[in-house]
């Protein structure tokens, strides 16, 4: 019985580590019969569980971090708050629901900061219209 | 008009004062095991959210700590704070875990902490 797990599990391991984003690869759209149980387990699986996935050495360094970043978790603490979310919330937005990608492939503040927005629209505290007017105001400053 | 209602407030107006998960103390009932005690990790359904490790499923761990009440992450990542249920802290032998492991540590071990609907007695 536990065997049988845990042979499943290494299976998965080994099926997900073929699931790295990238790019310049036309998509397909599978017809329901090809996406076995074995595959639909690793598409839907949280892309924040990486333990065990094989990988290489990353080197250590040792960085301050940045005033948006500071700015980024001050605002993130002020929601949860307000009630806006608690932090399990904010880390299923953040490492989760992201989805692989963005999760592998944005700096750590930088979902912080998008989940931030995200909450605000989901909750309806800003409307998406109110938050994309904001961003190309505070852009066009710069331009 | 057409917006929810509801006391988005509930979770931080409980825990303020107190703390989280101080504040869910007292509410998951008796727990199911001791310290000491041997599991097994299920492997349940996981899809959109939950913190405990694929790589446990399945595999053999011992109880080391009652850490505290608290919902599951399952249930906290939604707000839902009706059920709390006891954490437990568990050991597992590396070798346990991975296939590969070196004998030359088989001594090695590593500890997460773990609600309890994912632990079944071994």
């Amino acid at each position: 019985m536990s065997s049988a797990t845990r042979q499943k599990v290494m299976r998965h391991l080994d099926i997900v580590k073929q699931l790295q984003p990238s790019l310049h690869v036309e998509t397909h759209a599978p017809a329901p019969d090809q996406v076995d149980n074995e595959h639909y387990r690793a598409y839907t699986r949280m892309s924040h569980d990486v333990g065990g996935e094989p990988d290489v050495p990353i080197t250590w360094e040792e960085k301050e971090e940045e005033v948006w970043e500071h700015n980024t978790f001050v605002t993130c603490e002020v929601l949860a708050w307000r009630g806006v979310w608690n932090a399990e919330e904010r880390r299923r937005r953040q490492n989760v629901d992201v989805g692989q990608t963005q999760y592998l492939g944005l700096p750590y503040y930088g979902r912080w900061l998008l989940t931030a927005a995200r909450i605000l629209v989901d909750k309806q505290y800003v409307t998406l219209t109110e938050l994309s007017d904001k961003i190309d105001e505070v852009k066009k400053r710069y331009e | 008009m057409s917006k929810p209602h509801y006391d988005r407030e509930h979770h931080v107006k409980k825990a303020t004062g107190i703390g989280d998960p101080q504040c869910f103390k007292g509410e998951a009932g008796p727990a199911k095991f001791k310290v000491g005690d041997k599991v097994r990790i299920k492997d349940l359904p996981d899809i959109f959210y939950s913190r405990t490790q694929v790589y446990t499923r399945g595999a053999p761990a011992t109880v080391a700590e009652l850490v505290y009440e608290s919902p599951a992450a399952e249930d906290e990542s939604w707000d839902n704070t009706d059920n709390p249920v006891w954490f437990y802290s568990v050991v597992f032998k590396q070798k346990d875990l991975w296939p590969d492991y070196p004998d030359t540590f088989a001594n090695d071990t590593v500890e997460t902490e773990l609600p309890e609907r994912w632990l079944e007695p071994l």
